[in-house]
């Protein structure tokens, strides 16, 4: 019970990855991001290729891929998004909604829809003993990774000038524009972030998942999901029920494996009746 | 110039007519049905687009789940097929009820996510319920009754459906030209200030939304009868996708645009099916890019703009002459 | 304006019911339009693009090449033409390409379309239309079951043949109690019912059978549940395919499970599942094989002649398109006609072998391919000398035990 706990802990690891991306891209530039899938399956095949063509390891990816969808991203802002962002937030949704398809075909044009060798780093092939149960290294090390990006990007927003920017114009984006703060600069860096996010999520992802051009498509809607639970104007709320949901699906696999799929849903139309803007969301965000 | 200007509108409904009457000499009947179905289905989220601002990414819930209903109603009672197809409808209209209150109080964005995660949860739902449905096999062997007649030849079967989609668009296009659709649109413009003059904006909102989930519910109807079967791609987020795609690639708001989208998306994916060209979604995609960046009209709109810049022109010279005159 | 034109259509479905009066189905001509017309519809670009795709439409060619050979100037059919559509697997384009390909491009047969959708729908046309469909791509039984048809041949494989040859030799080898996880949906419950059957049948016990979500990327909790079962089961039988299938893998070795004593036997695995996961992942994990490109000398120089046509070497459904070619020109070949209902007789209960179906006969009850099946092992990166080696072939199933028996709910 305990153990099947922590592993749906593991699964929210990477709704919250994504779903922190999500909410920052969201807050600073109102714009729903759909190729976030994406992005998270070119993280993982950015590993796979820097393994397989360059023999490059996982710990060299871990910190490279992210950096360099980072970088897409930053590109991407400049020259696409950002001659979207004044007009209805639509635009920009059907835009990384093409993207995301433009992406998907072009690896599955180089590599096939079938999914790519990844192995296991080898100093993380081992179990842990956790007291309790003893559970594989490498999704402990998953864990972790995500709890410490998570609380340093939490440091980050709570602590410094850049973060109460980005966090007032997440939560209260006219009061920020009113108060005459310069949002615009920290939109590009912002978008890159939130993109290297799901890279960083993707790299975490290819050793113990299917590294496929599909990988990214039927998570994305989760992540909506799991967003519109927490909140879409809230960054703490999207990564709690980020942990939350990975924590429900789990049990819910376990003891209701029928409706275990709809679950996500069912809980998202039931916060929608209860409190429209999500759990910890403000209802002046939703107009 | 009045004149002239009040014949249009009649001159441009019967061109549109003789085009729908004679698509199936100019396509393969089928895929002719395909075109006008998915026609349809783009009309109708316009509708909920362009007339209320509302982007639903999860219209395939209710072409798919009338797809099935229909296909059951056909399969198990017997009765006439658009009888079966109105009740697909019906079902996608109530299945639209709880789907719409729970989403139309939300705004743009949070609307799209909210009605795509409800689409993949009535897909979920389809995939599982298998004894109705037939799980991933598709609910197969839908037939076309109508008073025993053959209905086999698609040629035929075109223009035996086809009243059922004009029906359709008939009912979109009253509904855009009432009362009703001119304060969807307000509310589209500004919401405040349709709240403001006193118009119930979410009960407005809610009706679109069950409209426009009826209409999309006819399209899907006729799409599984023309096609004999319901299957999960009926219900899956891509066909959602791909109806916005059309109303994109049309024109938002402009009602007709989403029957060009239609058509240019279905020929373009049946020639791909045979083109030996395999990179479909670098192309899909490609469009929406470029018709987001650039060409954000669409074709119908582009081209309404343009005849519109022309006329607006030419009166100006008139204008100018008479004055010159005087 | 409205009745001006449907006047006119009703002229034209008049002149179009006349043309098609005479009917290609009827026997007598001997081959219809002067060519015979095989066309390949299958998914060349989304997630059935590896494992069939262009390759079995180069297959089908390499068939008529074949043909041609043999029989030089004594072939019946002497233009032969080979056409591919690709569905894209979406049911709908490939029901409409069907229609198209039968109706406008005279193919006189449809191979392959994978996925069951798709193929029940493509039946359907062939039994409107009367013309042939070879099935190969999809796994469903209902092809050979309730929605059978005297026109549609289901050519390779089906979920019965694919459960019950892992199920029934794990099981005499000694591995008496299993787990099943199979995905909540028609092809994993099918599965299921049939891993179950084949397992009972062999003196096995179920412990448990549980439903999976799918799509799912997350397997942990049901193997965290294997160990703690009682009695503790020996084998964990997955039905999981695709991505998966290499999901639950990744995290079956996450979790050591081998090591523990529970071993891995999976109800559906292609070549290209082994070639993804890396042979290590699987080394060890049985599997029924409806053919292997390196189990003997034939077989290889066969693969041989695919790899220098295409630079890969042939999954089990390339052979499949290859020899389901040649069986349908064989038959127009016997009879001396493309007429479909003497072609049909001609392949009803027809004995034969050829490179992919050994000791093969079609079934005349519900036109399903008997042949002989292989029980494959994964083998360990240490041992494969070549690329795609990744197969050891433990047994043959023989024909008359891999398929299930024709069922009553068939009526052709």
């Amino acid at each position: 019970m305990l153990q099947q706990a922590f592993n749906g802990l593991v699964g929210g690891a990477f709704y919250a990855l994504l779903a922190l991306g999500l909410a920052v891209i969201f807050g600073m530039l109102g714009v729903v991001n759909f190729a976030h899938g994406a992005f998270y399956m070119l993280g993982a095949f950015g590993a796979y290729i820097l393994l397989s063509s360059f023999g490059v390891n996982f710990w060299v990816a871990l910190i490279a891929v992210p950096l360099v969808l980072g970088l897409l991203g930053v590109l991407l802002e400049r020259l696409l998004i950002r001659r979207l962002v004044q007009l209805d937030p639509l635009y920009n949704f059907l835009l990384t909604f093409g993207i995301s398809l433009i992406l998907q075909d072009l690896v599955r044009r180089q590599y096939g829809v079938q999914s790519q060798p990844y192995p296991r780093p080898s100093e993380l092939s081992g179990s842990l003993n956790l007291g309790l149960f003893t559970y594989p290294a490498y999704q402990v090390f998953v864990l972790v990774v995500a709890v410490l990006v998570c609380a340093g990007a939490w440091v980050v927003l709570t602590r410094t000038r850049v973060g109460m920017i980005v966090r007032a114009a997440t939560e209260r984006p006219e009061l920020t524009r009113a108060l005459g703060i310069d949002v615009a600069r920290w939109v590009t860096p912002v978008f890159g972030f939130g993109i290297a996010l799901a890279g960083l999520a993707g790299v975490l992802a290819a050793p113990m998942r299917a590294v496929n051009p599909l990988m990214g498509g039927d998570l994305i809607i989760i992540v909506f999901a799991v967003v519109v639970i927490g909140g879409l104007g809230s960054i703490f709320g999207s990564v709690t029920a980020a942990f939350g949901i990975g924590l429900i699906t789990a049990l819910g696999n376990l003891y209701l494996p029928t409706i275990s799929q709809t679950l996500v849903f069912i809980l998202m139309a039931a916060v929608l009746l209860w409190r429209p803007a999500g759990l910890f969301g403000r209802e002046e965000a939703l107009t | 110039m009045i004149l002239s200007r009040l014949a249009a509108r009649p001159l441009l409904l019967a061109l549109g007519l003789v085009a729908v009457l004679a698509l199936p000499w100019l396509v393969y009947p089928p895929v002719a049905m395909d075109i006008v179905c998915w026609a349809l289905f783009a009309i109708a989220v316009d509708l909920l687009l362009g007339f209320t601002g509302l982007l639903s990414f999860g219209h395939a819930a209710f072409w798919g789940s009338s797809a099935y209903v229909s296909g059951l109603i056909a399969l198990h009672s017997g009765l006439p097929f658009p009888l079966a197809v109105l009740g697909g409808a019906a079902f996608a209209a109530v299945l639209a009820v709880p789907i719409g209150l729970l989403s139309v109080r939300l705004n743009g964005i949070y609307f799209a996510m909210v009605t795509l995660a409800f689409a993949q949860m009535v897909y979920f739902v389809v995939n599982q319920w298998r004894d109705l449905t037939g799980g991933e096999n598709g609910l197969q062997g839908v037939p076309r009754e109508l008073f025993g007649m053959d209905l086999s030849d698609p040629f035929i079967f075109y223009y035996v459906g086809l009243p059922l989609i004009l029906l359709g668009m008939l009912v979109a296009w009253r509904i855009v030209r009432s009362p009703f659709g001119r304060v969807l649109v307000s509310i589209r413009d500004n919401p405040a200030r349709a709240q403001a003059l006193g118009y119930p904006v979410e009960r407005y909102k809610l009706l679109a939304f069950v409209l426009s989930a009826a209409l999309s519910g006819l399209a899907g109807g006729v799409f599984a009868i023309s096609h004999g079967f319901a299957s999960l791609h009926d219900v899956y987020w891509t066909t959602s996708g791909q109806a916005v795609m059309m109303v994109v690639l049309g024109g938002i708001g402009t009602l007709w645009g989403g029957t060009i989208g239609a058509a240019l998306i279905v020929l373009l994916n049946d020639y791909l099916a045979t083109a030996g060209f395999q990179e479909i979604g670098i192309v899909t995609g490609s469009i929406f890019v470029i018709i987001v960046l650039v060409f954000r009209r669409g074709v119908w709109g582009t081209a309404r703009d343009l005849v519109q810049a022309r006329v607006a022109a030419r009166r100006r010279t008139t204008t100018r002459l008479r004055t010159a005159e005087e | 304006m409205k009745a001006l034109g449907s006047v006119a259509a009703m002229t034209a479905a008049a002149i179009l019911a006349a043309g098609c009066g005479g009917g290609p189905a009827g026997g007598g001509g001997k081959i219809s339009d002067g060519k015979v017309v095989l066309a390949v519809l299958n998914d060349q670009s989304a997630i059935y693009a590896d494992l069939s795709g262009k390759g079995s439409v180069e297959a089908v060619k390499m068939a008529v090449a074949d043909y041609k050979a043999k029989y030089g100037d004594k072939a019946v059919a002497k233009t032969v033409e080979v056409l591919s559509a690709d569905h894209q697997n979406k049911p709908d384009i490939a029901n409409s390409k069907a229609q198209e390909l039968y109706d406008r491009q005279r193919a006189d047969i449809i191979l392959d379309v994978p996925s069951s959708a798709a193929a029940l729908a493509v039946a359907n046309q062939a039994k409107t239309k009367k013309k042939l469909f070879m099935d190969i791509g999809a796994a469903t039984t209902e092809l050979e079951g309730a929605q059978c048809n005297k026109y549609t041949f289901h050519y390779g494989y089906n979920t019965y043949m694919l459960a019950y040859g892992t199920g029934d030799t794990v099981t005499k080898d000694g591995a008496k109690n299993w787990y099943i996880v199979y995905p909540d949906y028609a092809f994993g419950q099918d599965m299921q019912k049939s891993f179950t059957a084949a397992v009972k049948g062999a003196g096995g016990t179920i412990v448990k059978a549980d439903p999976t979500p799918y799509p799912n990327d997350n397997f942990s909790t049901f193997l965290l549940k294997a160990p703690t079962l009682n009695p503790k089961p020996q084998v964990i039988g997955a039905m999981q395919a695709g991505g998966d299938l290499v999901n639950l893998v990744k995290q079956y070795n996450e979790y050591k499970l081998r090591d523990k004593g529970i071993g891995l036997a999976v109800g559906l695995m292609f070549i290209t599942d082994i070639h993804s996961l890396g042979p290590d992942a699987l080394a060890g994990t049985k599997f029924t094989e409806p053919w292997y490109w390196n189990a003997d000398q034939q077989n290889r120089a066969w693969a041989d002649k695919f790899q220098a046509k295409t630079g890969k070497r042939p999954s089990f459904a390339h052979a499949a398109n290859y020899s389901a070619a040649t069986q349908y020109l064989e038959a127009v070949q016997r009879g001396g006609t493309d007429g479909s209902d003497d072609v049909v007789k001609q392949l009803e209960g027809h004995k034969f072998q050829d490179v992919f179906a050994r000791n093969a006969s079609i079934r005349a009850e519900d036109h399903l391919l008997l042949h002989d099946v292989s029980l494959a092992q994964v083998k360990p990166s240490s041992e494969v000398k070549e690329p795609w080696d990744y197969e050891k072939i433990l047994s043959t199933i023989p024909a008359d035990k891999a398929f299930q028996p024709a069922s009553p709910a068939c009526k052709l």
